[in-house]
Formats: structure tokens, sequence, C-alpha cells
């Protein structure tokens, strides 16, 4: 036996079941569902030890991000600033201590990539 | 004639704002109109929330603390020393070194300091984790511990709706101790009593500075035994008996202390005759939209060392920071200020070793406690260790 239920609707709630028929008729809604499934899975099968870790490596990039924008600004006002130095220019410019230590840093990432080649 | 901006403080408050500051006035910079100067008393950042997490050996530290410089846009001129005077009629600040730092924009970003002096015993018999040396001191008890009774207590400033540094953070270690005593398999031998005092801010012989968490607590802290008290406002510590005793006259015995002691302003700030807070405490009178020291047209501060009402923690300054650095770029612009704040605080609380709530509020509208979850502890951990450096530097 079964009894029949009168249940007042609210237009929200009309616009919700509308949506939610479209899902289903589509056969969208299992997909939907997949999705959710794939996302709470993920969210059960990562560890403390694995977010450390990504993170870690979100904070690596974003350092080498700050450090290079910071010199490029710096390089563009440099430049924009100075007239294009002539040879003997160049070799005052390698005067400088901060230039010396930038170039080394250079020499030994170039060596840290050659020692990965 | 260069337009000099001061920032005293190399804390979140400093950091940020220097950055936000340096990006925000990039063409004046570039014009040679303005020039940014940072001073703090170390050539070291530390991020003062991971020292929680060194309490209960989920990290050793050395991860929360940073060279300075590094953090810095090249365009934030960056000295170490330590201001030691403040003057708001020549403007200038002189440092220990002698040097004067004169200053057309001030931003006062000095934050604060813990005063354990200020109860009796407390130094000696009590614990805290607002610190690093004392987080690893606690962290040592903890491992140590099999049984007994671990008190957790709270100190509020003296001056009236302040309060004390990251208002959570009593509730957030509490809960990672139960996790950690659980964890360890010695949580059934280890009584875990947490007290609040009679007076906290807006609310009275509560559990928590705000009404809707102070309500919602007795029920979180019974779902996982631990106990509670209101109405225990710390004065006293015997830390050979190891008693803790309250203004309202009771006292409870303790094997470890977990406190949330007393701060105060920095010295400098103290000295400055800038405060009217009570017992000397400090707090500068700040006016809460503007964020300007009231009476003072170019002095600007934020974080740890205002007199607002709002949470002195990160999740302020990271909305904070956006108003000064707007603020001080429209008075160099226009000639006024432009913005305002509204008290928005965002942050995500660390309920338990693995549970995060994001939390938000303003000077409208309290907390309202929500569930926590493993994602939002995930979402906490990735803050901690990477997010936190690019806010610092001014990257989000």
């Amino acid at each position: 036996m079964s009894e029949e239920i009168k249940v007042k609707k609210t237009a929200a709630m009309q616009e919700v079941e509308d949506k939610m028929t479209m899902l289903v008729q589509t056969g969208r809604l299992d997909n939907l569902i997949d999705v959710l499934a794939v996302v709470s899975d993920q969210i059960e099968m990562t560890t403390t030890p694995i977010v450390e870790k990504m993170v870690h490596s979100i904070d690596n990039i974003a350092s080498a991000g700050f450090v290079t924008e910071n010199a490029v600004r710096y390089a563009k006002r440099e430049s924009a600033k100075n007239e294009v130095p002539s040879l003997f220019g160049m070799l005052k410019l390698l005067k400088d201590e901060e230039t010396r230590k930038g170039l080394a840093f250079m020499l030994h990432l170039t060596k840290g990539i050659g020692k990965q080649m | 004639m260069k337009k000099k901006i001061l920032i005293v403080g190399g804390g979140t408050a400093g950091t940020m704002t220097a950055n936000n500051l340096a990006n925000k006035l990039m063409p004046e910079i570039d014009r040679g109109e303005i020039e940014i100067t940072m001073i703090s008393d170390s050539k070291v950042h530390v991020y003062r929330p991971g020292a929680m997490y060194v309490a209960f050996h989920k990290a050793a530290g050395h991860e929360f603390i940073r060279d300075q410089r590094s953090l810095l846009m090249l365009e934030v001129d960056f000295i170490v020393d330590k201001a030691v005077e403040i003057n708001t009629k020549a403007n200038y600040i002189k440092g220990a070194s002698g040097d004067r730092y004169e200053y057309d924009f001030l931003v006062l970003a000095t934050g604060c300091q813990v005063a354990a002096d200020r109860i009796p015993g407390l130094q000696e018999g009590g614990d805290w984790f607002y610190s690093y040396e004392g987080a690893k001191k606690l962290a040592k008890k903890f491992e140590k511990l099999k049984s007994g009774r671990v008190l957790v207590t709270v100190n509020f400033p003296k001056t009236p709706n302040i309060p004390h540094q990251c208002g959570i953070a009593p509730v957030e270690t509490t809960m990672m101790l139960h996790d950690y005593l659980t964890e360890k398999g010695v949580r059934d031998d280890v009584e875990i009593v947490y007290s609040y005092p009679t007076k906290s801010q807006a609310v009275e012989n509560g559990l928590f500075l705000q009404a809707p968490t102070s309500e919602v607590l007795p029920a979180i802290f019974d779902s996982i035994g631990v106990k509670h008290k209101t109405s225990f406002t710390l004065s006293k510590v015997d830390p050979d008996k190891k008693i803790a005793y309250s203004e309202e006259g009771e006292k409870m015995e303790f094997d470890i202390l977990m406190s949330t002691p007393p701060f105060i302003a920095s010295d400098v700030v103290r000295k400055s005759g800038l405060s009217t807070a009570l017992e000397d405490e400090g707090w500068l009178p700040t006016d809460k939209k503007t964020l300007k020291v009231k009476g003072l047209s170019n002095v600007y501060t934020l974080g740890d060392t205002v007199d607002l009402s709002v949470s002195k923690a990160g999740g302020t300054i990271h909305n904070q920071t956006d108003v000064v650095v707007d603020n001080i770029a429209a008075e160099l612009r226009f000639g006024y200020p432009t913005e305002s704040y509204d008290g928005k605080v965002i942050a995500i609380a660390q309920m338990g070793l693995s549970c995060g709530m994001p939390l938000w509020y303003d000077y409208e509208e309290d907390v309202q406690p929500t569930p926590c979850s493993k994602l939002g502890s995930f979402v906490r951990l990735g803050f901690n260790k990477s997010l936190y450096w690019a806010a610092a530097r001014g990257m989000l």
C-alpha cells in the first residue's frame, strides 16, 4: 500500500529538481559521482608526509621565482639608467663584488646541471 | 627630495608590508621618488606559529626560520639595528647603533613579547609554545610524560578588550596534546584540564574569547575527555610544589603547566609614551579603520602591537597590511588615505594533529565554528610550510 504525500516546493527546490533531472536523464550524474569519488579517494589516500613533500617543492619554485623576479627588475632598471657598456666598461662591471658573486653562482649552477647530464 | 618610508620590525607585519609597499609603489621607486627601509633587531625571520608544532614533535623548528634579506624585495633596504627611541615630533627612529632613521611615513610593526614575569612563579613553573626555545622545552617534557595532569591556563592583557597573542592557540594546542598523547598510548593516564579566566574580552566565565565558540567548546572537550574549568584566572604559580593559584581563590596541582602567558608590546613602543594601555602594557592606540596611530598623521601600525580587539595573528596581519599599504600609497599620490580595515581575520585553526578548521570573522561578526577536516589540515600544512613565505614576500 502506498500513500500519496503532497510536498509544497519553493521555486528554488523546483529548479534544483529540474537540473538534477536533466543530469540524470543525460547520464552526466554518473560521471559527476565518479569525479566526486575520485576527489574523495585522493583526500583519503593523501598523507601528511605527501603534502609536506609537495609543498616543499612548491616553496622551492616560489623562492626561485622571487629571486628571479627581483634580479630581472634590478637588471631592467640598471640597463635603462646606463649606456651599453664598452668592453672596458664590462670589465669595470666585473669589479663589483655582487656581480662576481652572481656570476660565480651562475657558474656553479652550470656545473650542477653538467653533473646531471 | 625622496620621500622616506620606514618600517620598524621584521616580523610578519613588517615583512608583508615592506614587500607590498614595494609592489604597490613600483612606479614611484622607478622614478626615484621614494625609498623604503626596514630596520629589525634580527637578521632572521621567524614564523611564530611553527613553534606550536615543535612542542608536539611535528617539526624541528629550523623549517620556520629564514634569512630576513631572502624574504625582502630588492627595493627594500634592510638594516639590522634595534630601535630604541621613537621621536614622532622630529620624525625619526633612533637605533641602538646610534644611527638615526628619518621618515616621512612610519610603520610600527614591532609585535609583542612574552612577559611571564608578570605572574609570580610562572617563569620558573610554567611552559609555553610562543617561542621556539619554550616549545623545545615543552616537547622534552611531553616526551617524558607518562601520567599526571597537564593544566592549560590563559592570561589576557589587563587593558580591556585586547586579546592575547593568537586567540585560538590555547584550544588548538589542547586538542593537539590530546592527539599526541593518544598517539603515544598514554592518554588514559594523563588528565588534561583546560582552564580559562573569568574575563576574556567579550565573554565572562566562558572557555573562549568569543561567545559562539565558547558555547560549543564544552561539547567538543567532553567528546575527547578534556576537562574544562571556567573562571580560573592564573595569579601565582608555586614551581616547587607545582600548584597554580587563581585570582578567584582556587588552586590546582599540575605536572606540566602549558600556559598562555601575559603579553606586552615591545620595549621601544612601551618607552615611547605613545600608549595609554594599563599597567605599561604598551598597546598602540590605533584607529580601527585607517590603522594610523591615533593623533599621528604619518604613523601607521598593524599586527600584534595594536590596541584593537582582533586577534594578534598572521591571519589578521594578512588583511591589515593591504589597508596600510593602500593608505600610504594614497597619501603619497592623492594626499589622503582611502582604505578602511573592517576587522577581517582569516585563518585555519589546527584542531588536533590532523584536523583543520577554516575560520573568519570581522568587527561585526564573530567566528562561527564549523567542523574541522583532514583537507583543512592539509591546507594549514601547506600554509605553514610554503604559502606563508610567499605571503610574506608579497606574492599572495
